[in-house]
């Protein structure tokens, strides 16, 4: 073995073409790119400029295309602001979130503490606790829609457990079908934050909490001044994971009460989307939808400003 | 000593009551998936089928579309079935292999300035009706409304911001050294790719085409609004003929979710471990 | 002829500028050691020859090719990295077949080669195995084999023993200046350790914040340092330093005062000498100090003196004469091995 040994004949002669080009790197890394965001163009851009256009129209699909259609400007916007309906879908949406959410939050976080630390039929309950995320959501709105009935198994054990004949009428009370659409949300996505949680108590480093308790804090103490500051994170994961995604809800009502009774139930979506397609008047769901998005454009920069804060704080601990 | 056992004794109760609460629905559906159409509304309700039946399970495969008529639903899950795995299927494939690619780019290069992935996040907490509105519009202007190709494409946009997240947590694994040295030893940067990162993140990519299979599988907004009779996925199946006050068929219904939800959920499970890696947005230790 | 050459080498990142207007040559077939603290550049002029990074400005060349523009995979280089590299989903003879295989070598002649590197280095017992389960010094060694396999004529090291335990990194030392010996390659190697500086190189070069300080053998950069800083990085314990001024050909900093023969030069001035030189007297020669520590070493012991001035200093005694805390005690310098550096630059003051 001798250096200096020549090395296989010149590679920089044998290897041309189009593969060698593109492996310099100016160009690599922009191979995905470029498929990529011509396909967020291609698609979401002009649909963004569509629908501040249409917004500014007064169009309705039943009387010709939308490129015939009169030129209103403000007008729908106009009509939109003053929707009383639009207006109640609006604060509903945030009020369902906010009933839901703190729920989710709270028992997730609590079943994970109960599961953090092994103990016989751990595994058992966890396996079963993790199952209602994946459900498909439509079918947990139909499956519980059949629940709910009057007449259906739901208010039976309601019944038993109260001791009297109890008949809440789930689906059409005014009161009571929202309270169904919250419960549906809280079913489903208790059992996410449960594995947030469940995953970040796994995840806490052991010696800064065997270091407090050696220095005489109670299991109180721990939690309250080691456990919960290491969980930020972990916390503010869940909060915006499930917040961004419960202002959508759609499917629930959609498939519990079609928005009923009335509109009891009504989330902006399905407001939206009857405005869209049961009325037709797209010019109206169009302003609308672009009011919508300054709302959850607000909530969206103040979720995005935590998470990136708290990443680079984790940085700076040096842990991440 | 004893708070011990006491303390068991409640966690045990607590957690069997969420159990039960958990389970309650699930069971339902099951139950009445193997029921007679006279068992599934009944006072007091049945909690185990009389005489259970795979009835339902036989008309919803039968080949046919889905009516209404007389005053009574007739659902069929065999052309929604095929639709959701196609426009599901194809549209993770796709969303994986580009954002992976993508996140590899931004992991290695920086493409797209250091915001990249957070602006993409935006993308994904728009509400979809928002985007719904002028989406049927734009389709039917480009003569993309109710085909496979429309859905498609749509999923894969609303995918691949979950899929560079996921992806980029599994890339922050591989050593750049490894690359690195491969570089060196001869590997032209395709190579490299395929031969020493690739490998290391197969797993990953399971999990992450598993998880955004199961956000597409279960899409029903946008499916809605961009499809006809051409295609037809299952949620929107089970979406049909909710309002009708009578004739509802819960029993094929349940067939239908038990069917739509049994797959996904197998799934889930392989993936669990990972899915919190996936969405911590490079928050949680390792 | 497998050198590499250097010329005006520059590498900026953002802001920050890691290597400044390089021009090296090491000569071919030589071991040369880049050695400085953390951040210096050294690493960074490492990945420049290697190609993986890209100059900001400036040549490189190895042998008579210019590589400046080149992929890394064609300037035939063997490259050993700190972390190792192993890739760990392949086994041990892929790991080390790896280069062959890129080369689309037939299955035999890979075979044959990699069981005769193996051999060299004393690993064909491991060829099944997967890099999780090595040990370090045979991970080590599966890092040089698929280095040497291709027969490169250039060797680059970077930190490759420093996460081995201290025996093991010595063993590996001798391992490589052997391997260095039967290759006669050229060996770029980067460390941060002044010891393993010393031990192995040919010819050592010195970097600071991107720049090169001193380049030369290593008695040379110990004994006839260019400026403080490299003074002050060989050597263990560091040199002494003491600020003083310097005028009439004398070094003077209360209550020292030694003639340094520098005729010429007058101003602050920075004293080095080394710990060696310093000697405790038993007598009256000398000036006062008071001993604060004792570390007895074995074959010798370290003595910190306290003679009134800001730094403790350093010197280096005999194991077997007696001396503990608190003596009062006085020490001398050797007047030859005295080294004066300008106060303000930290240059070398030369006669």
């Amino acid at each position: 073995m001798r250096a200096g040994d020549p090395p296989a004949p010149d590679r920089r002669a044998v290897r041309r073409g189009v593969l060698g080009r593109l492996e310099r790197e100016r160009v690599f890394k922009w191979i995905p790119f470029v498929p990529v965001q011509t396909l967020f163009v291609a698609l979401l851009l002009p649909n963004f400029l569509l629908l501040v256009y249409l917004s500014l129209l007064s169009w309705r699909i039943t009387r010709g295309a939308w490129w015939n259609a009169p030129f209103t400007g403000l007008d729908a916007f106009m009509v939109a602001i003053g929707d009383e309906r639009f207006l109640w879908a609006l604060a509903r949406t945030f009020l369902f979130a906010a009933a839901a959410v703190p729920l989710e939050l709270g028992l997730g976080f609590g079943l994970a503490l109960l599961c953090r630390s092994p103990f016989r039929g751990r595994r058992v309950y966890s396996t079963i606790l993790l199952l209602p995320m994946m459900i498909v959501p439509a079918v947990v709105g139909y499956d519980l829609s059949m629940l709910l009935i009057d007449q259906g198994p739901f208010n039976q054990i309601l019944s038993v457990l109260a001791g009297r004949a109890i008949t809440v009428r789930w689906l059409s009370d005014y009161t009571a079908a929202p309270l169904a659409v919250i419960g549906a949300d809280v079913w489903q996505w208790t059992s996410l934050t449960f594995l947030i949680f469940l995953s970040g108590f796994a995840g806490l480093p052991q010696d800064p909490i065997r270091a407090a308790r050696v220095m005489g804090a109670t299991r109180w103490q721990v939690f309250r001044y080691v456990e919960l500051p290491l969980l930020k994170p972990v916390i503010a994961i869940a909060v915006v994971l499930r917040s961004m995604e419960a202002l959508k809800i759609f499917d629930y009502p959609m498939l519990l009460t079609q928005g009923g009774p009335g509109n009891a139930t009504e989330t902006v979506a399905v407001y939206l989307w009857r405005v869209g397609w049961e009325f037709a008047r797209v010019s109206h769901a169009a302003a609308m939808s672009l009011i919508l998005l300054v709302a959850v454009a607000v909530y969206v920069f103040i979720a995005i400003r935590v998470l990136r804060r708290e990443r680079r704080r984790l940085a700076a601990e040096g842990i991440a | 000593m004893k708070t011990r056992g006491a303390f068991a004794l409640s966690r045990h109760a607590v957690l069997t009551c969420w159990t039960l609460v958990t389970l309650f629905p699930i069971y339902w559906m099951l139950m009445t998936s193997f029921k007679h159409s006279g068992e599934w509304v009944t006072w007091p309700p049945r909690w185990l089928p009389h005489a259970p039946t795979l009835e339902n399970y036989r008309a919803v495969l039968a080949p046919g579309t889905s009516t209404f008529e007389l005053g009574r639903q007739t659902l069929k899950v065999l052309k929604p079935l095929w639709d959701s795995l196609l426009v599901a299927g194809v549209s993770s494939l796709v969303a994986v292999a580009l954002g992976s690619a993508l996140a590899y780019s931004w992991a290695r290069f920086g493409t797209g300035g250091p915001r990249y992935p957070y602006n993409l996040l935006t993308i994904r907490m728009v509400p979809p009706i928002v985007i719904a509105v002028p989406f049927v519009v734009y389709y039917v202007t480009l003569r993309l409304l109710d085909t496979y190709a429309g859905l498609i494409l749509v999923y894969v946009a609303t995918s691949l911001p979950y899929v560079i997240w996921m992806m980029l947590a599994f890339i922050d694994d591989v050593p750049i050294e490894l690359e690195r040295a491969a570089r060196v030893m001869g590997a032209s940067r395709f190579r490299v790719v395929g031969t020493i990162v690739l490998p290391l993140v197969a797993s990953g990519l399971v999990v992450t085409f598993l998880f955004v299979f199961i956000l597409n599988w279960s899409e029903l907004l946008l499916a809605m609004t961009l499809t006809n009779t051409e295609v037809s996925t299952i949620p929107i199946t089970l979406n049909k003929f909710q309002s009708a006050n009578e004739g509802r068929a819960y029993g094929p219904q349940a067939a239908i979710g038990t069917i739509a939800t049994l797959p996904v959920v197998v799934l889930g499970f392989a993936i669990q471990k990972h899915l919190v890696r996936g969405f911590s947005f490079g928050l949680l230790r390792k | 002829m497998s050198g590499v050459r250097l010329e005006k080498l520059s590498k900026t990142f953002g802001a920050t500028r890691a290597v400044r207007e390089v021009d090296l040559v090491i000569p071919d077939g030589e071991f040369t050691v880049f050695v400085g603290p953390s951040g210096c550049g050294k690493t960074t002029t490492l990945n420049l020859i290697a190609g993986l990074e890209t100059p900001t400005s400036g040549d490189i060349y190895i042998g008579a090719d210019r590589v400046t523009d080149w992929e890394p995979r064609d300037r035939n280089l063997g490259m050993v990295f700190q972390s190792l590299a192993l890739f760990p989903h392949m086994s041990v003879f892929d790991n080390i077949g790896f280069p062959l295989r890129l080369r689309r070598l037939p299955a035999a002649e890979i075979a044959a080669r990699v069981a005769a590197v193996a051999r060299t280095v004393r690993i064909d017992h491991l060829l099944d195995k997967r890099p999780a389960t090595l040990s370090g010094g045979e991970a080590q060694r599966v890092a040089l084999a698929r280095t040497i396999i291709v027969q490169p004529a250039v060797f680059l090291m970077d930190e490759p023993l420093s996460s081995l335990d201290a025996k093991l990194r010595v063993e590996m030392r001798t391992e490589l200046k052997r391997l260095h010996a039967s290759l006669r390659a050229t060996f770029v190697y980067v460390t941060h350790d002044q010891a393993e500086a010393m031990t192995m190189a040919d010819r050592i070069v010195v970097m600071h914040g991107g720049v090169v300080q001193q380049v030369g053998p290593p008695l040379v950069l110990y004994n006839d340092p260019v400026n403080r800083f490299v003074a002050g990085f060989f050597g263990v314990p560091a040199m002494n330093f003491l600020e003083g001024e310097l005028a009439d050909g004398r070094f003077m900093a209360a209550p020292i005062s030694v003639p340094v023969g520098l005729r010429r030069a007058v101003g602050s001035a920075t004293l080095g000498v080394r710990p060696e030189h310093v000697r405790v007297t038993s007598g009256d020669e000398g000036w006062p100090a008071t001993v604060n520590l004792v570390e007895p070493l074995g074959d010798e012991t370290l003595v910190f003196l306290d003679h009134g001035g800001p730094a403790s200093l350093i010197a280096k005694m005999h194991a077997d004469e007696p001396i503990a805390a608190g003596d009062r005690r006085r020490f001398t310098f050797n007047p030859d091995k005295l080294l004066c550096f300008d106060g303000g630059t930290g240059e070398r003051i030369r006669p």
